[in-house]
């Protein structure tokens, strides 16, 4: 995992309320391999990027030449609720996000973000609306992600602070998997699970037929 | 001795394994399902890697979000489409290379997990059962704590360790009093929550759902609550055990048996929320105030009560939730002030994890009997088990009597990524739990309700109060 700590970088306002992560990554894509040169970039808000006809909707925000670069998007309430699909978050990362500020998140989508060291941040609606401005009248304008000193900065200076687990953090900043850190409590797990099934047998089991 | 504790504490505190300084907990995971949706990505991972599943007998793979409806006897390659059948066709060898068991397109059992995870048995009271779907909090219908996990990094962490990181998520009750009226379901319970809280209104929180309906509820409509919890945003929806839900476990395949019986009936009359026990957050609705409801918009709070009318965007005043109305009905297609009962449909489905069950299916055949719906559609049973009951009781024979088509059992047309999908522009009033742009497919315009409520409208050929529904 890429390790995260401070980012500046072009953001793109996405001024719209709810879009789940099946708009993020339209079904038809789950069920592509996701490989070097063949990832989930192009999948990513396709039918919000794209017109029926596969053309590009010139109106679109992330379609704007200003905000091509953009790394950081800054979205509208409940991004990503609705379905757990980690490819949502694999689909941000491929189209070139680093980082996702917000008033909500839906739940597992955040997580799934943060645990491929996307983070996504949230921030009042008040400032989430000031950025929204400011994006929208300085199109290409910059924001700072500062993970050490939990701040959002605006490109007029105003900083944002934002709360975040110190667990999330840490392993952000790191860039460590999580695997690497629970396989240190190996023997804790041995003696939970040797306790748990000697205290409930009939918890259940299934075999291959 | 600590005090008195909730449901949710006394189940999360039994399978904490480290206590993290950091904010989240290390625990334990009784049972995983795996669904083939996307969860190549996880294996694909594991492989690179060289890593195993730990304890592989604590897992079940099911396929049910690629495998067609039809044409079953032809195995796979009776699946058109080569990226759908290629996804299936992993889901087999992943389990095969891990050692996972499998419930495959050809096991008798196959259905959708959150609907054989109970009629197996496998879902119990005070189990931790996590899987990659974010609908997995209908297991904890049964009294368990379930948990939606991503399908990539989370799924990859619980096969090779058994444990999964979580933060502790706050608790809420919800309690439900009083008697439903006539033709209002757990469906319409469910609905009427999210309207009210909205999609985002119990993000963070664990559910319990509590109160004198929910006690008189069948396991089937607890299963039918608990489902939609995401839909509200919260990942975890539970219901204490009781009577109703030891019923329903005796006898199951993978319920305890014999002496292990009473022993496990003791151990779960403890799990319970104590009296005295306290909430982070408490709501109340009332059981004999709700009515059908059917869902308007993009988001499964866009829903109102069938006599309503769809709500006009200039009248609200708060300027995002009016944005968002003028999208959703503009890719609806609806005019403000419209009766819900004068939107006409082009196809009904009733199926999916939220209504495919056989009371599910009861209710929608008590409404076809003796019928014809005015529009094509298709019934999808929540598994082989729940097909094989709904043939002997004859409720295929009304289904298809009536002229929808009567199919194998899987996610199918709730989400589609097994090509069954609702064409561009077509409106479908659908037993299903989201109505996001797109979710039936592209350009897809949904309307969620309950199976009796989708099968008035198949009747009628549009929305109806299935109460109003004149006698065949």
């Amino acid at each position: 995992m890429q390790p995260f700590t401070v980012l500046t970088a072009v953001a793109a306002p996405l001024e719209i309320a709810k879009i789940d992560t099946g708009m993020i990554l339209p079904g038809r894509y789950m069920r592509r391999h996701r490989r070097p040169g063949h990832d989930y970039g192009e999948a990513f808000l396709y039918d919000l990027r794209f017109d029926e006809t596969g053309r590009p909707r010139e109106d679109f925000v992330l379609n704007l030449p200003a905000y091509r670069a953009a790394k950081i998007l800054v979205t509208d309430s409940d991004f990503g609720c609705g379905s757990s699909r980690e490819g949502a978050a694999f689909a941000v990362m491929d189209y070139g996000l680093r980082a996702l500020v917000g008033p909500s998140f839906g739940e597992i989508f955040q997580v799934n973000c943060i645990q491929n060291g996307i983070p996504a941040i949230t921030l009042p609606e008040a400032a989430i609306h000031d950025l929204w401005r400011q994006l929208r009248e300085q199109p290409g304008a910059q924001l700072t992600i500062d993970l050490p000193s939990q701040v959002v900065v605006a490109s007029d200076q105003t900083a944002h602070a934002f709360d975040i687990s110190p667990l999330r953090k840490d392993r952000l900043l790191r860039g460590i998997d999580d695997i690497d850190v629970t396989l240190e409590y190996r023997d804790a797990i041995e003696r939970f699970e040797v306790r748990r099934r000697s205290t409930y047998p009939w918890l259940p089991t299934a075999r291959r037929e | 001795m600590s005090g008195p504790r909730t449901l949710f504490d006394k189940i999360w505190s039994d399978h904490v394994i480290v206590v993290s300084p950091q904010g989240e907990d290390l625990l334990g995971v009784d049972f995983n399902l795996i669904n083939e949706g996307q969860s190549f990505l996880a294996f694909d991972q594991l492989r690179m890697e060289g890593r195993k599943s730990r304890r592989p007998q604590q897992h079940l793979a099911v396929t049910d979000h690629y495998l067609p409806t039809i044409n079953r006897h032809l195995g796979t390659t009776g699946m058109p489409n080569p990226e759908i059948r290629r996804v299936v066709e992993m889901m087999d060898e992943n389990a095969t290379e891990f050692g996972l068991p499998h419930i495959g397109w050809n096991h008798r059992d196959q259905g959708i997990a959150h609907v054989i995870a109970p009629e197996l048995g496998i879902s119990q009271p005070g189990m931790l059962i996590t899987c990659n779907d974010s609908h997995t909090a209908t297991n904890g219908a049964c009294g368990a704590l379930a948990i939606p996990i991503g399908g990539g990094n989370q799924l990859r962490h619980v096969v090779a360790t058994q444990t999964v990181w979580l933060k502790k998520p706050k608790t809420l009750r919800i309690t439900i009093d009083g008697t439903l009226p006539d033709a209002v379901t757990a469906k319409d319970v469910i609905l009427s929550i999210i309207r009210e809280i909205g999609v985002g209104g119990a993000t963070g929180y664990a559910v319990e759902y509590a109160g004198s309906t929910m006690r008189a509820m069948s396991m089937e409509g607890r299963l039918t609550i608990c489902n939609m919890s995401i839909e509200a945003g919260a990942r975890i929806g539970m219901i204490a055990p009781d009577d109703t839900t030891y019923q329903f476990l005796a006898g199951r395949p993978h319920a305890p048996k014999d002496a292990d019986w009473p022993h496990a009936l003791a151990w779960w009359q403890t799990l319970p929320t104590d009296d005295g026990a306290t909430f982070d957050r408490e709501l109340a609705f009332d059981a004999g105030r709700l009515a059908p409801m059917v869902s308007w918009g993009t988001s499964p709070e866009d829903c109102s009560p069938v006599n309503d009318v769809v709500p006009d965007p200039s009248r609200i005043a708060d300027t995002d939730r009016r944005r968002h109305l003028e999208r959703a009905l503009d890719y609806m297609r609806l005019t403000p002030s419209t009766p819900l009962d004068q939107i006409a449909i082009d196809r009904v489905f009733i199926g999916s994890c939220t209504n495919s069950r056989i009371e599910d299916l009861r209710a929608a055949a008590q409404v076809l009997r003796g019928r014809r719906a005015s529009v094509p559609g298709m019934v999808s049973p929540g598994s082989s088990g729940v097909k094989r009951q709904a043939e002997a009781e004859g409720l295929d024979q009304i289904f298809l009597a009536a002229g929808l088509e009567w199919r194998d059992s899987g996610c199918s047309m709730c989400n589609g990524s097994n090509g069954e999908l609702v064409a561009p522009g077509e409106r479908c009033a659908s037993t299903t739990n989201r109505n996001f742009e797109g979710r039936q497919g592209r350009g897809a315009l949904t309307h969620i309700m309950s199976p009796a409520m989708v099968a008035a409208a198949a009747v009628a050929g549009r929305i109806t109060d299935v109460r109003q529904l004149s006698r065949p």
